[in-house]
């Protein structure tokens, strides 16, 4: 007889992997995993906002009684950029409790780095961090965070989960580890003046026997980077990522589209198949219809660019919305689209990809884990998580299902944005929670921008990639990294995991 | 009434804490030792006894408690590709832009030996990149390269067309922008060091030589080159070893790539240590890089003392 609970994955996605089988794969992570059962016991669906009016005030309540004659300061490492989203939500928190907070910033792309060489170095600097959800793996693995499923099971409002829209970041090996906080799920952009523009739509439509339109997969997003790429003119296909740190996430939803999981159940990199390869060949040539500077520039010069007005389509996070909103000279001249998808079986396949979040963890050295975890709790509540996202310069984008009503956070994205936004939230597909997730990706990337600029074939790079892959996962442990990928394939949403294999 | 003593000729005069005994003076040496020890030597240690593990923080365990595994990681280095690629880059990287410092410094040096008005505001102006933070400089390169950059809107206006080359994006060329700002930033250096070793050098040789009938050119390569010579080798190691641990302008500028194409040994270790929290391979790595500049040094210190 099957257990219900087996079948089920986080936010109620049934799972096609059970339990059994994932505690049948291995020793290592078995403890762990079954320990972890309590989350797949939680898993609720995803889809309706529930009543937790007065949350925040309750949790407040708990965490001044325990804070009672007492004067404590919450000390917070935050990724830079993202104190307009903090400072409001714990200036309340002070507000009501009496706690105060301070602020250790650091540049976004080394607060994963600053929290592991706290678990080195022991000093205890910080209670809370927000490391990126694809960095958890590997800190939990190094005992710095603090595994939080009792803390929740202690003090989490029932039905607090139920309206996140995407969970998978917040575990590891089954345990909870940390609230997302950021809806980072990866997104097309497109010039809605030139999609209607009868100058473009008109011989688009004659040339290709369509009409012009955002586009549905790769192949039909490719066909309009090159149709609109016209450099003698200044006028650009797409702002698309080559540059190092960004491309390969690119390929990752490519490849995805092909329908295939990126290992197969024994953990055999499956990434240098023939959709592979095939994926990169078609990145790489995509590539010739991107504007100059798509392979060195990094985020804030892509919004520029992409700013500028020259260019037809991106790709990029809410915090792109933003920025192109207020600050670009395209302001309410795009439109959006989840990540095109692919053809599978013949059928259109589409994997969104969510690809970076930051999440609230508590560390291990603080001295009040319990007064940490309940902020987590408190700033990641439906309504204290609203103020949070409203900051218009702040990485905070909409996580929740109450975000989406939201007057303010609707004038802020658009209601069109975050129509799709919300869409692709709900179906995105983890990225690689796996220790050693920095290894494997960078592996990645440094092979498909060797193809990407000629260094390397496309079938070169990703037998590179492959073999080094095999070689983390046998430094790492086999055993525990294929206990981790049937969990973390568990988290794929149940109609896309049933298309990959 | 107490006379002094006074010290007869070829008496050997005891110091007070010598007097005293031997053991004063190790005591009072003691803490300085101690210092360098703890500053030195223990760190050494530590890196020596990291490479012999695979120790990673993300393992859990305490870098102490990691099981030894022998010679592996530097049996992994030489067979890492990316490790021998990035120590011949940094070899490279190394030779071409000491050299080009060297050169540009001396022909620098020699236009300044004598006295022309502004000669002071030209030195000024000359060492000026040198006090620019190296990351801003970095900053500075990246945009001059860029494809929408200055030096792309230069060719253009030559050649007559949009000119968007991509020089930090192409394998083949993208060392060339990184070597630019380091000679850039760093010949001003070279040029006070040598313009100095010259002002210094006794002048009634090289006069000699020139009122003998020798040529300015024979007279700087017979007279003033090997009075200066030991000065221009102690620049070129310290240059050497500077542009060895090079860091910011790669990682401004390419962060090593495309690929894998500019990574230096600095690059290769900052991702390894901090991109994959690999501590013991790195430390590994840390001490093959150590023998390398340790060669590389003692061989022109020889050179130096030979002079000498």
């Amino acid at each position: 007889m099957t257990d219900s609970n087996d079948r089920v994955g986080p936010l109620g996605r049934p799972s096609l992997i059970s339990r059994r089988a994932i505690l049948r794969a291995g020793g290592i992570g078995t403890a762990a995993i079954a320990g972890g059962s309590s989350l797949l016991n939680w898993a609720r669906p995803a889809g309706a906002a529930t009543n937790l009016a007065g949350a925040g005030e309750e949790i407040a309540r708990t965490a001044k009684e325990l804070a009672k004659g007492r004067h404590i300061t919450l000390r917070i490492l935050e990724p830079s950029g993202s104190l307009g989203n903090i400072k409001p939500v714990a200036d309340l928190w002070t507000a009501a409790t009496g706690i105060k907070v301070s602020y250790i910033e650091v540049p976004n792309g080394e607060i994963s780095q600053k929290v592991l060489l706290e678990a080195v170095s022991k000093a205890g600097s910080f209670d809370i961090a927000l490391p990126a959800g694809f960095s958890i793996p590997d800190l939990a693995a190094s005992g710095i965070l603090v595994n939080l499923d009792k803390l929740a099971q202690k003090h989490e409002p029932a039905g607090f989960r139920q309206s996140i829209l995407y969970s998978a970041s917040q575990f590891y090996k089954g345990n909870f580890y940390g609230y997302n906080t950021d809806g980072d799920t990866y997104l097309t952009f497109y010039r809605k003046d030139w999609i209607e523009d009868p100058k473009f739509a008109k011989p688009y439509s004659e040339k290709f026997g369509v009409p012009l339109a955002v586009p549905d997969s790769w192949s039909e997003l490719d066909r309009q980077l090159a149709f609109f790429h016209q450099p003698d003119k200044g006028q650009y296909g797409g702002a698309l990522f080559r540059s190092q740190y960004f491309i390969a996430w690119e390929w990752w939803v490519r490849f995805h589209a092909k329908g295939f999981f990126p290992f197969t159940d024994d953990l055999t990199p499956q990434i240098n198949n023939e959709a592979g390869i095939q994926a990169l060949a078609e990145l790489v040539a995509a590539s010739k219809s991107l504007y100059p500077g798509a392979r060195t520039n990094g985020l804030f010069e892509n919004f520029e660019a992409y700013g500028k007005g020259d260019i037809y389509a991106n790709i990029g996070w809410g915090g792109t919305q933003k920025y192109l909103d207020s600050k670009s000279s395209i302001k309410g001249k795009t439109t959006y689209g989840p990540t095109p998808g692919g053809s599978v079986n013949g059928k259109l396949l589409k994997t969104p990809y969510f690809n970076w979040g930051w999440n609230y963890v508590v560390s291990t050295l603080s001295p009040e884990q319990e007064i940490a975890y309940l902020f987590t709790l408190y700033a990641t509540s439906p309504e204290l998580s609203t103020i949070a996202v409203r900051d218009p310069d702040g990485y905070f984008d909409p996580f929740r299902l109450e975000h989406y009503t939201d007057p303010e956070i609707i004038s802020l994205y658009t209601p069109e944005f975050l129509a799709i936004h919300e869409a692709s939230m709900k179906d995105s597909t983890p990225d690689l929670y796996m220790k050693g997730q920095g290894e494997y990706f960078d592996a990645l990337r440094v092979n498909i921008q060797a193809a990407d600029v000629g260094e390397k074939t496309p079938k070169a790079a990703l037998d590179q990639t492959a073999r080094e892959w095999q070689r983390i996962s046998r430094r790492i442990g086999r055993k525990e990294q294929t206990v981790q990928w049937l969990f973390l394939k568990s988290l794929y949403p149940e109609g896309i995991r049933a298309q990959l294999s | 009434m107490a006379r002094r003593r006074v010290a007869r000729p070829n008496e050997q005069v005891e110091s007070p804490v010598a007097r005293r005994g031997p053991s004063l003076g190790f005591l009072l040496a003691l803490p300085a030792h101690l210092l360098i020890l703890v500053t030195v030597l223990v760190p050494s240690i530590l890196v020596v006894w990291l490479s012999l593990t695979d120790w990673q923080p993300t393992q859990g365990i305490p870098w102490y408690a990691a099981p030894i595994i022998g010679l592996w990681n530097f049996s992994d280095l030489f067979n890492d590709q990316r490790f021998v690629g990035a120590v011949l880059r940094t070899i490279v990287i190394v030779v071409v832009s000491v050299l080009a410092e060297l050169g540009l410094g001396l022909a620098l040096a020699l236009l300044f030996l004598d006295d022309w008005p502004w000669r002071k505001f030209a030195v000024a102006v000359i060492v000026l990149p040198m006090m620019i933070v190296p990351v801003d400089a970095a900053n500075a390169f990246f945009m001059l390269f860029n494809e929408r950059g200055p030096i792309n809107q230069i060719i253009g206006l030559v050649v007559g067309h949009q000119y968007t080359f991509g020089w930090l994006a192409d394998p083949d060329w993208a060392l060339l922008p990184i070597l630019l700002a380091e000679i850039w930033q760093w010949t001003p250096l070279m040029f006070l060091l040598l313009l100095t070793a010259f002002l210094s050098a006794p002048r009634n040789q090289w006069r000699a030589a020139l009122s003998l009938g020798a040529s300015p050119m024979r007279a700087f390569l017979r007279v003033l080159l090997p009075l200066t010579l030991p000065v221009i080798l102690v620049a070129a190691i310290i240059r050497g070893i500077e542009t060895f641990k090079i860091f910011d302008v790669i990682y401004i500028l390419t962060r090593g790539g495309p690929g894998t194409a500019t990574e230096t040994i600095s690059m290769f270790m900052y991702n390894g240590a901090f991109v994959y929290f690999r501590i013991g391979y790195i430390a590994a790595a840390a001490l093959l890089v150590l023998v390398v500049v340790g060669t590389f040094c003692l061989a022109l210190v020889r050179s130096l003392g030979r002079q000498a």
